[in-house]
């Protein structure tokens, strides 16, 4: 079997990346399969999130017993190589014969003669002190600068800043650019990751570019049972984008939002500030027109 | 309130009658009254919400009583000179329910009105929100004078307990209780946060209180604040509710500038400052834990209790959140006494509740009604029964985490306790009315797409379990129903009711569930027989042209956006089911005096006749007069 794979330029090692459950597994099927396996994860052990489950969706097993076995496995397999604290740099080659440059950071305790009794991190003097790196201040692009800048001094004293202050910005440029998320984070002292979960998690924000008017058809339970699914089908056939979506020309946004309350108007969409309750199908060409008319006179006023 | 005139106006401006135009109503009202020199004796007051958004935009002319619906501008000049100025009340725009031949002109006789009892709505469609003077003027501020001049912060508590009040955001804990937990608590500072996150999608009574009534809530908030020893409020509004929001602030500041909000209330040494926060638009926010977070900050993400709120909430303080329409009724229970509050309702339930009474009924809008009374009551006396004849199906309660109660159990009260037992919940106050047209497998996977959607993904049993009930939901409705899918749905839906952690997903399967019970026989007529009842589910039904009925006129070819409909004027025109994408749309432009086109499903659709060459409309009725 190696002699074919040689033959082709295939080598009988795998890498896996990330000790996980999921990870183990993999590591133990190639390891039975004959395959020499290194198990790379960038944790001082392997093991991953399950250890610190108590039971498992949806059969209610009790994770310690799924994964304690494969740990005990692995640990005496002589295929599979670990290399913990370690990170993937980068990856040359091609599938089957490739090389793998690691990032293995030092533990400085001898793997092999530790017992894991614990005494040396209770008397670590430095164990909660943190080594921090200066990073590179990012600076806003000038047509952010004064808005940004304003809104954080506003809500800067504030207990709970970062909500008033998503949503001015929001409000602002009706998304989030990148460099303003980084600048928000720097200044707040609030992190990047958490900053971007919170801008993504509620359905008011975005992260990408929205059109000029946003185009919100009710999704509410009454004006369900009068029929906006169908409306929505029609507008987004109409405007040829989906839910979520923005039409080329930055015009409308289309969008499917739960409840705005009008349930007596059912059903109901809205086009910026303007409310059309118990809309018909056949009306949804006019009320699209109405509105690029509506912008285009805007627009000609201002000029 | 100023001075008092010959006549008064009141129009209602909530977010339903803003969309049907009641700021251009007033604009045009101001002008006709101008030129008919009316300025003097007729006055003109922009109130909250009505309730009856049904009838939007409305309004009530003081001190007869008289209520006008649907107006138009166009209406106006012609009602300011019959009614105001001739005093000739105008019929054509009183409320004329469906089957009566004479209007009601009294907002009293409507029976809408009739059997509503009004307790947190007092002051609806009576005072102008956007004034404080006002609502002093009907008793406000009242409590809270009451309770800094003569009562300890035990006996507001106290007397809440005694009321019965219970929590009307959905679970229905008692106030009194969850006050009494947070003021045991030695930790300071307390919060104190009134919810108005209201995301189930149907209801919206706590806009309504806001933008109807917004000093009842601060009041309540003070009063709250007073009895669990907090001098820092939050109102957490949904974003969705830019009216509400914009009424809240300006409360917020004439309460200010009234000495009744802010450093040493009305004299006493008792501060309270109150600030709005707002919402961004994710259902989970209603849940406690959860809306903490967001005004946190962090992640909105809810959390294990206990501890609860009331022990470590807010940065870790005690906190307690209640509901806006709980917090209306405190001060009137203050004012009032909790004995008189306790006589209405039943043994586990006072007081009234609000429901948005919405959906396929006649009379939709806003009522508060005593606890106790029957589904029947609201939906046959109050909402007026059902549109076009239709038959009733099922009411579904409690929003996305209620379920469907059938006609069966229509005899059954509106309370807590009575709810639960018929599967459903009383929920923040949505009451949507289905008719025979509402397909429950439909229904219940909007409800779970929702949940779906709104998920915040922390427990699997609710991200994964909910996709999974969608799946086969999904399934079933498009024909693709297999057997045992019933038995999975049960199992998977009490098995996600016990894994999850918070509210959401705890009731998430309810909706299911409920319909599961109530109509398993269009569960089975959907995976069995393939076919949807209540012809909703696209997959399992046909448009077909009545070639009895057609007559030619093009109207249906000319609307379809598929091109799937093909005839000549005179000529009986014939569907082609394989480009039809069944938008409805031929359904909605036949006239009804015609009505040849329907819905067909299950073993329907092999009887229809089928054409096989074009034929007109003159030549198909010799060939069958006869036969």
């Amino acid at each position: 079997m190696f002699d074919d794979n040689k033959s082709n330029g295939k080598i009988g090692s795998a890498l896996v990346v990330g000790g996980g459950i999921g990870g183990m597994q993999a590591a133990l099927d190639l390891a039975e399969s004959g395959i020499k396996v290194y198990l790379v994860d960038n944790k001082p052990s392997i093991g991953g999130v399950m250890a610190q489950l108590d039971k498992t969706f949806p059969t209610n097993d009790c994770a310690m017993c799924t994964m304690a076995p494969r740990l005990v496995e692995i640990g005496r397999h002589k295929d599979i190589e670990k290399i913990t604290l370690s990170e993937v740099e980068s990856i040359t080659g091609q599938p089957g014969n490739f090389s793998v440059r690691l990032n293995k950071k030092p533990r400085y305790v001898d793997e092999k003669k530790c017992t894991g009794c614990g005494a040396c991190v209770s008397n670590c003097p430095t164990r909660n002190s943190v080594q921090i790196v200066e990073k590179e201040k990012i600076k806003l692009q000038p047509k952010y600068a004064e808005t940004v800048t304003e809104i954080l001094k506003k809500h800067q004293d504030r207990k709970g800043p970062l909500m008033p202050i998503l949503q001015e910005v929001n409000a602002a440029y009706n998304y989030f650019p990148e460099n303003v998320l980084r600048y928000i984070s720097q200044e707040t002292k609030y992190s990047l990751s958490h900053i971007t979960r919170i801008a993504t998690f509620y359905s008011s924000f975005s992260l990408k570019p929205i059109g000029k008017h946003t185009i919100n058809v009710c999704m509410g339970t009454a004006c369900y049972v009068r029929g906006s699914g169908i409306l929505l089908e029609q507008f987004s056939e109409k405007l040829n984008v989906k839910a979520g979506e923005t039409t080329e020309d930055m015009l409308f946004t289309l969008k499917a939002v739960r409840c705005i309350g009008c349930c007596g108007l059912a059903p109901v969409a809205t086009i910026g500030d303007d409310v059309y309750g118990k809309l018909q199908t056949k009306k949804i060409p006019e009320i699209i027109e109405k509105s690029k008319i509506k912008e285009l006179q805007y627009a000609q006023a201002n000029n | 309130m100023a001075e008092k005139r010959r006549i008064e106006l009141m129009v209602c401006t909530g977010t339903g009658c803003f969309a049907g135009g009641a700021f251009q109503i007033i604009e045009e009202l101001n002008k006709e009254l101008e030129s008919f020199g009316l300025k003097d004796e007729v006055s003109l007051v922009a109130t909250g919400c009505n309730g009856f958004c049904g009838q939007g935009p409305l309004m009530v002319v003081l001190p007869d009583n008289i209520f006008y619906g649907w107006l138009e501008k166009k209406d106006v000049h012609y009602l300011v000179e019959e009614h105001f100025l001739k005093g000739r009340p105008v019929k054509r725009l009183m409320f004329m329910p469906p089957d009566e031949k004479e209007p009601f002109p009294l907002l009293s006789d409507i029976p809408f009105f009739k059997k509503q009892l009004l307790v947190v709505l007092r002051n609806k469609g009576i005072i102008d929100p956007e004034k404080i003077e006002d609502y002093i003027a009907r008793d406000g501020y009242l409590a809270i004078e009451k309770v800094v001049a003569s009562m300890s912060p035990k006996d507001v508590r106290e007397e809440i307990l005694k009321s019965g009040l219970r929590g009307r955001g959905g679970a229905g804990f008692l106030t009194g209780k969850k006050w009494e937990i947070a003021s045991q608590q030695i930790k300071t500072p307390k919060y104190f946060i009134a919810n108005c996150d209201e995301g189930d999608p149907g209801a919206y009574m706590d806009r309504s209180v806001l933008e109807s009534d917004p000093h009842s809530v601060i009041e309540g908030m003070c009063i709250a604040g007073y009895a669990i020893g907090s001098n820092e409020g939050f109102i957490y509004v949904r974003t969705e509710y830019p009216l509400a929001i914009k009424r809240m602030r300006i409360a917020i500041k004439q309460a200010e500038e009234y000495g009744l909000l802010g450093r040493n209330i009305l004299g006493s040494d008792f501060d309270f400052t109150i600030e709005i926060r707002e919402g961004s638009g994710a259902f989970v926010c209603g849940e406690e834990t959860s809306l903490i977070h967001s005004i946190e900050g962090d992640i909105p993400e809810p959390r294990q209790r206990p501890p609860f709120p009331a022990q470590t909430g807010l940065w870790g303080c005690p906190t307690v959140i209640n509901n806006v329409e709980t917090l209306a009724n405190v001060p009137v229970i203050i004012t009032r006494g909790a004995e008189w509050f306790s006589k209405i309702g039943t043994e586990t339930s006072k007081g009234t509740k609000i429901f948005s009474l919405v959906g396929k009924i006649n009379n939709t809008g806003l009522i508060e009604v005593p606890m106790g009374i029957t589904l029947k009551e609201v939906v046959y006396e109050i909402g007026g029964g059902i549109p076009k004849g239709k038959k009733f199906k099922a009411v579904q309660t409690g929003g996305p985490s209620g379920g469907c109660i059938p006609s069966s159990m229509l005899d059954s009260p509106i309370d807590y306790e009575s709810l639960q037992k018929a599967g459903s919940m009383m929920g923040s106050g949505g009451m949507i009315v289905m008719d025979e047209d509402t397909c429950v497998v439909d229904v219940s996977k909007f409800f779970i797409q929702f949940t779906n959607e709104e998920s915040c993904g922390k427990c699997t049993s609710c991200r994964d379990g909910s996709e999974a009930l969608l799946e086969v939901l999904t399934r079933i409705s498009a024909g693709e129903g297999r057997e045992g899918d019933i038995d999975f749905l049960t199992e998977l839906g009490e098995s996600i009711k016990d894994a999850s952690m918070c509210g959401l997903g705890q009731t998430l399967p309810n909706p299911v569930l409920s319909t599961l019970r109530y109509f398993k026989d269009e569960y089975e007529a959907h995976i069995k027989e393939k076919k949807c009842p209540a012809l909703v589910c696209r997959n399992l039904i046909q448009y077909y042209i009545d070639p009895n009925k057609c007559v030619g006129c093009l109207l249906c070819i000319k609307s379809c956006p598929t091109e799937a409909i093909t005839g000549e004027s005179k000529f009986i025109h014939i569907i082609n089911q394989e480009n039809c994408h069944k938008c409805g749309q031929c359904l909605e432009v036949c006239p009804p005096k015609i009505s040849a086109i329907i819905k067909v499903t299950g073993s329907d659709m092999e009887n229809l006749v089928q054409l096989s060459e074009i034929i007109s409309c003159k030549e198909w009725k010799k060939n069958h007069e006869y036969s």
